[in-house]
């Protein structure tokens, strides 16, 4: 197996400068989310839990998916993501998604990456850590030297 | 709800259902994570919010088979996409699935809280497995 993407690499990070309370309330009927910490300020408030809605979690995890599609060349290239939701992100946060590739394997002829991936709100803590399965057949050089993709992201160790 | 009552939800299906990955969804969900439009694919966010909606219960009721409700302040613990195929935009998806964990813990600062887990599988019209999901909530358990 010939990759241009090796164990340790670090993805490059997907930031979004501030997270929309609108958007919380588009994304609550998809979900049939009936919470209103996600779109009442007055129920947050009166929970003793702040001024600003609650991000739905699985938002949080969408900005990893984003990250490793990114990274990988397209959301098809997904094959597995655990996560385990660590923490709040709330309405105006500023959160990035950051990973590392742990591991690098051969499965049927593709090249599926293991990396261990994180969200965290900057200047506050992680709200979600996990570990994703990723095909990175196509960041692989079948000469064996790195590509421009996977060169950027091994100059950013 | 007592640990035998606990134990006994591990097994029990869901009634299941279907979910369609409507293209305007699509669009939408992509808008509100911040994601690009134009993909080929859907979302791969749909395994989570097609499985659960899809599964032929609200989450009201299964906090209900799990000895809790809203009130109780229950919390996802994890989840995890296993992606068979790209879920693709327009399709119509079974959605099947089962309770596979429930787990009482103890902890020092949360108290008495228990773990339930559960599986959903989305199928194509073809049969074919796309996605397979597990997801866990955290119930606390003040009165256990």
């Amino acid at each position: 197996m010939s990759t241009a993407v090796r164990v340790g690499d670090r993805l490059p990070e997907w930031d979004l400068p501030r997270v929309s309370r609108e958007k919380m309330k588009t994304l609550a009927p998809i979900l049939a989310d009936p919470n209103p910490i996600h779109w009442d300020v007055d129920v947050v408030r009166g929970l003793g839990m702040g001024e600003r809605p609650v991000n739905q979690g699985p938002s949080n995890m969408a900005y990893v998916m984003n990250m490793l599609a990114a990274w990988s060349g397209g959301h098809d290239r997904l094959r597995r993501l655990r996560v385990r939701f660590a923490g709040n992100v709330l309405g105006d946060d500023h959160v990035v998604a950051r990973g590392v590739v742990s591991a690098v394997r051969d499965e049927g002829g593709r090249t599926v990456a293991t990396c261990d991936v994180e969200l965290v709100v900057v200047d506050g803590a992680v709200a979600l850590t996990g570990t994703a399965d990723v095909d990175v057949t196509d960041l692989s050089d079948p000469a064996g030297s790195p590509s421009p993709t996977t060169s950027t992201t091994t100059e950013e160790r | 709800m007592t640990e035998k009552e606990l134990a006994a939800v591990v097994g029990r299906t869901f009634p299941g259902g279907e979910y369609t990955v409507e293209p305007y969804v699509d669009w939408l969900v992509r808008d509100v994570v911040d994601a690009d439009q134009g993909e080929h694919v859907a979302h791969p966010l749909f395994a989570f919010i097609g499985s659960l909606r899809g599964k032929g219960m609200s989450l009201d009721e299964l906090f209900e088979i799990c000895g809790a409700t809203a009130a109780d302040g229950p919390m996802f613990g994890e989840h995890e996409t296993e992606v068979i195929e790209p879920l693709r935009v327009g399709e119509t998806y079974a959605v099947a699935g089962r309770f596979v964990s429930a787990e009482r813990k103890h902890g020092r600062t949360a108290g008495t809280f228990d773990v339930v887990g559960f599986e959903l599988t989305m199928t194509d019209r073809s049969g074919k497995a796309a996605v397979r999901v597990f997801n866990s909530f955290v119930f606390p358990r003040r009165a256990a």
